[in-house]
Order: structure tokens, then sequence, then C-alpha cells
């Protein structure tokens, strides 16, 4: 008999024995959908954190003084000149930008909306990889000369300006000179849940100041020239920073890698946990998988006496009880598996996550369960191969 | 085919020891059919397990189609089994779950027979006992009568030397039983050699040789003179 025909004699066996099969594998699927159903969340929702994370630009940090309570002093406010010298001092920062924010109303001749204001330069288009719609951002010469220009992200120019074309037109900014529009950016959708980010307006940081005083800029953003020289930018940035305030100690920095380990660090952990809860109720499943087989094995002596009789060696009623344990285990598996990604679209329909299911974690999946079926068959199995063709035919 | 030589078997049954069989000896040769006949208890059944290789005796000799049996493996026996012998039992022991066409394929299953050979060859030995329009039935949706002949048909599919019926025609009744012997007649006609245990003096004597045992020992071995003989043909086909 080849390992084809052992799964045919197992399918019989399956099939002659319905409810019992089903409710033997019961517990594998169960087990297994759990399992699937929560890495399918867990994956989809670091999926899409992490993607998230990765829009908002890569090698992405941020430099900001670190001010104890009670402890603000100006001179630790980003000035030109730090930019200017941590760019030519630092090769490991590729793109610094200065980051201020204010908020005011803007208004066309068409419309008028509330919207958040940064003031930053050039730099920042790179940084943040925006994405233009229309038109352009600001660059250094605007920065250099403080050109009264306006960037709206495309919401915002909807709103404000319809279906208009903005670029070329003017708009007033609450409380200052009337700017420019130069152009429309794409706006990032936050996927994640209970998180819109509200409309924004961005201007060179020399328009907001009025020249190259700047004063209260309170957070540097950059992007470094690789992924591993992110810790060498933040650190030089720093250093260089407090040398020239004369403020060791007094700034802080935040990057993008270190919010990702954040998040793998907590969906690891997750799925320790939930690996652990999987873990047992598989082991359960499987001993509910041994007792049946178990059962069935006695309950199938007289059959086993009867193959014997016929001609089958030890080896063929091992297999067949042991295949038939597998073959079992893995219709509980392919079935837990199904289920379990049944039960994650749903939930994800509901807190509106994207699923996802690796192949190899179906494939695992799989693999695991038949493994159950190989581990908690083997006994019962054995126990049936040994029996004497005498005494088991004359099993009642 | 068959050569005993003071064959033993003791039961050891905690209390105290049962000795089913005291030293027989007795040779069948091929192409014979033999009824084995004898009250209850008297070790018929004993000695069939023993001759069918599914029990080992506790002393003495035995050679099947010229080889020494005692001491083999236990795979050994199950190829010699699959090979050299067919099985008729009193309670036709088919499997339940499976049809008259997969229950006459299992001894090809365990031969290694391909999937085709082995359906060819099962609905094959299913028409010669008359059971080509019942191959995919069940044995609870089948009659006694029919049951045992999918069981005979499952007997004889391997080509067996020798075909080992205990009490076969014990649950069913008289005119079903006078058919299973037309089967059985047939073969021994084609050159089968048939051992059969039987209660019933009538059926002992569709055979040609009648072994009579009591407690444990074989008493007489006589020649049938005029075999009651059974028109096969309407029930074989
Ligand atoms: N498994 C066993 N354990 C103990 N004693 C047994 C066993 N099988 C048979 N015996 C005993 O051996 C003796 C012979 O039994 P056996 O079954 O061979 O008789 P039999 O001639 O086939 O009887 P029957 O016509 O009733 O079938 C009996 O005394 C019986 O009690
Ligand atoms: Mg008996």
């Amino acid at each position: 008999m080849n390992l084809k025909e052992f799964i045919l004699v197992a399918l019989e066996g399956v099939r002659n024995n319905k409810l019992r099969s089903f409710l033997t594998t019961l517990g594998i699927v169960i087990g297994i959908a759990a399992v699937i159903a929560v890495i399918a969340i867990g994956q989809g929702g670091q999926a899409m954190i992490i993607s998230e994370l990765e829009a908002f630009g890569s090698n992405i940090f941020q430099i900001y003084p670190d001010y104890k309570e009670g402890e603000y002093t100006n001179p630790r406010d980003f000035t030109k000149e730090d930019i200017t010298i941590i760019k030519k001092l630092s090769p490991e920062v590729k793109y610094l930008a200065p980051m201020k924010f204010t908020r005011g109303e803007i208004r066309s001749a068409v419309g008028k909306k509330n919207a958040r204001i940064i003031a930053t330069t050039a730099d920042y288009e790179q940084i943040r990889n925006v994405e233009i719609l229309r038109g352009r951002f600001f660059n250094a010469e605007d920065d250099a000369v403080g050109r009264r220009v306006i960037v709206l992200d495309e919401e915002l120019a909807n709103e404000i300006f319809g279906s208009e074309n903005p670029v070329g037109q003017r708009v007033m900014i609450e409380g200052r000179d009337p700017a420019l529009v130069i152009g429309v950016i794409k706006k990032r959708e936050s996927q994640l849940p209970g998180m819109q980010p509200d409309r924004r307006a961005y201007i060179p940081i020399s328009f907001l100041e009025g020249g190259n005083q700047w004063q209260y800029v309170h957070v540097l953003i950059g992007s470094a020239a690789g992924k591993d020289v992110v810790y060498k930018a933040m650190e030089r940035t720093k250093l260089i920073l407090e040398r020239r305030h004369n403020a060791p100690g007094h700034y802080a920095s935040y990057s993008m890698e270190q919010e990702m380990e954040a998040v793998n660090k907590v969906t690891g952990i997750m799925r320790l946990i939930i690996s652990c809860i999987a873990g047992i109720s598989l082991l359960v499943g499987g001993i509910g998988v041994m007792n049946i087989m178990l059962v069935s094995v006695t309950e199938r002596t007289r059959e086993i006496g009867i193959r014997m009789a016929l001609g089958a060696k030890r080896k063929d009623i091992l297999m067949q009880f042991l295949i038939e344990a597998v073959v079992l285990c893995s219709i509980g598996g392919i079935t837990g598996i199904l289920l379990g990604y049944g039960g994650a679209m749903i939930v994800s329909h509901f807190l509106k996550l994207p699923p996802l299911v690796s192949w190899w974690t179906a494939l695992g999946a799989f693999l695991f369960s038949a493994v159950i079926g190989v581990f908690f068959g083997i006994y019962p199995a054995n126990k049936a191969s040994k029996l004497d063709p005498i005494v088991a035919l004359r099993r009642e | 085919m068959i050569e005993v030589n003071n064959l033993r078997k003791v039961y050891n049954t905690g209390a105290a020891a049962v000795e089913a069989l005291k030293g027989i000896t007795l040779s069948i040769k091929q192409g014979e059919f033999v009824a084995i006949m004898g009250p209850s208890g008297s070790g018929k059944s004993t000695l069939m397990n023993v001759l069918g290789l599914l029990d080992t005796p506790t002393a003495g000799s035995y050679r099947l189609d010229n080889e020494e049996v005692s001491g083999l493996s236990k795979d050994r026996l199950a190829v010699l089994r699959n090979k050299k012998l067919g099985f008729v039992f009193q309670a036709f022991n088919l499997i339940p779950g499976l049809t008259a066409v997969k229950n006459v394929e299992l001894p090809m299953l365990y031969a290694g027979l391909k999937p085709d050979e082995r359906r060819r060859k099962a609905v094959a030995a299913l028409e010669r006992v008359g059971l080509g329009e019942r191959l995919n039935h069940r044995p609870n949706e089948l009659s006694g009568g029919q049951n045992q002949r999918v069981a005979i048909a499952r007997a004889i599919v391997n080509n067996p030397a020798v075909i080992m019926a205990d009490e076969p025609t014990g649950a069913l009744d008289t005119r079903t039983g006078e058919e299973i012997m037309a089967i059985f007649q047939q073969l021994h006609r084609e050159g089968a050699t048939i051992v059969l245990v039987t209660h019933e003096p009538e059926i002992a004597r569709h055979a040609q040789r009648i072994l009579r045992f009591k407690d444990g020992l074989l008493i007489s071995d006589e020649t049938v003179e005029n075999p009651i003989s059974v028109a096969g043909k309407e029930v074989v086909g």
C-alpha cells in the first residue's frame, strides 16, 4: 500500500463516522481558527501601523529641546544657523527642516476654512515625501527671500476653492499678509481608526517669521542618509546643538525606527501570549483526538482482526490509524484556517483593518495540525497494530 | 498441502489450563474438500485458527504448502494468510462501512495490487458467487446468504491454496446454506482445496472426507462414499 491508498482508506474511515469525526476535530478546528483569526487581525493591524509610520517618511527623526518643568529658556530654541551648521558638519543628516505650528483661517474669493499652518523650509518636501498634485512646493529661494507663498493640502484646496484651480490665486491668512498659492499636495489619509488629520497649509518659515530671525522654533525634523545612520544622525545633531547652545543633555530625539521597534515589541508580546493560549487549546484538541482514536481502535478491534486475517501487516494497521488521525487533524486544520480567516474578516470589517494571513501562516497552521495528528495518533495506532489477529477477531 | 504433526494447543486462562488440541496428526492434499465435525468444545475452531495462521500452536509442527510455519514472524504469517489462505467465517466478518466490492478488494489491497486490477478481480469474484448486481451494497443492505457470498468472493479472490470455512452455514437457514454449499462444491470442482467446519451432518456430506473430533482429539477420518452434489449452475451461473 502506498500513501495515497492509506489516505483513501483513512478517508473511508472518516466518512463512515461523520459525526464522530466532526466532534473529534472540533478541538483542532477551534484552536487553529483562533490562532488564524488572531494572527490575521494582528498582522493586519501591524502592517497598517507600519505602513502608516512609513508613509510618514523613511529615516525620519525629530529633535526638540528637552525642557524640565519650569526651566524654559530661549537660547535652546532652534535657529537658521543651527540647521546650516548641522547639515554642513554631519554627513548623516541628509535633510533638516524646522517646524513651527500655528492655526488660522484661510480665505479665498470663493470660500474659507480654519486650518493648521505649518511653517517650515524646502527640505520638508523631501523629508516627508510630499506628493505634489498641482504646482510645486516652496524651494530654497522662497525660503531665502521669505516669499509670501502657501501650499495647501487637497482637501483644504477643495474647500476654499471648490472646482477652481488654486495655483496662482491669492488667499488671506487670518492675521497675516495675503499669500500666493503655489501648490496643492496630496493629503495623507490616516488609515488608523479615529485618526483624521486636520486640513493643513504650508508656508516658508521665513514668511511666518518675517525674515531669518526665528522665534520659538522647538521642532527640527530631519531625514538621515540611510536607515542604519538614523541614530548617528540624531546623536550628532544633538551634540552640535548642545555645543552651540551650551546646554548639554537638553535635547531629545525621536525616530520612526524607535516607534516601529515599539510597535513590533508590543505585537510580539501579544503574539506570544496568543501562541500560548493557542498552544494550550491545540494540546487539548490533540488529547481529544487521541482519546477518540483510542475509542475508535477499541470499537474497531474486530475490523482490525479482519484486516489482519486478510493479510494486513503490523505496519499496515499502524499506518491506517496514524494516517486517519493525521487526516482528521488536517481536515480540522483546514476547516480552522477557513473559519479563522472568515472570523478575522468579520472582525476586521468592524474595526476597519485589513485582515492579513500570509500563505506561510496558513501552511504552518496546516502542517502543525498534521503534526498534532502524528503526535497524538501514534499511541492509538501503535496499540491497534499490536493486537493479536485471533484476539481481535474474537472481540465482539 | 496441509501436514500437521502432533499439534497441541493449550489455553492458559487464569484458573485452569484448557488443552483444546491434544496432539493432532493429519494431512490434507491439494484439491481435497474436507469437513470437520464434532461436538461443541471439541477443538474444531481452535484447529481452524491454527491452520489459518491466526493462532499459534503450543507444540507440534505444521507445514503449509511445504513450508514449516511455526516460528515465523508475524509479518511473514500475514503474508502467508494473504497469499495462501482464504477465510469464510460463521459471522461473515465483513467490514460494515465498506461496499461489497471494497470488502472483496481488501486482500488484494494488502497484496499490493493496483486499484483498477483490484476492482476488476473483485467484480469477477463477486460475479462468480452470483452477486454481480450487488457490487456497491454495504453489508447491512444485503441478506445473510448474500453477505456470506461476499465473504466467499473475498476468500477466493487472491486464488488461495486453501479455503478455510468455520461453520459458514451456521448463521443461515437450510435453503441458503444449500446455496452456499453449491458454491463450495463448484469451487472444489474447479480445483480448490477446502476445509470446512460444520455441526450438520447434511452439510458435512457435501464434502469428500469427514474428520471427526472429540475432546481435542481426532477420532475418525472417513471418506464420503456418495457426496451430496448440488447442481451449482443456477446459483453460481
Ligand atoms: N480463547 C480461549 N481461551 C480459553 N479457552 C478457549 C479459548 N478458545 C477456546 N477455548 C476452549 O477450547 C476448547 C475448544 O474450543 P473450540 O472453540 O475450538 O471448540 P469448537 O469445537 O469450535 O466448538 P463449537 O462447535 O462450539 O464452535 C473449549 O473447551 C473452549 O472452552
Ligand atoms: Mg467453533
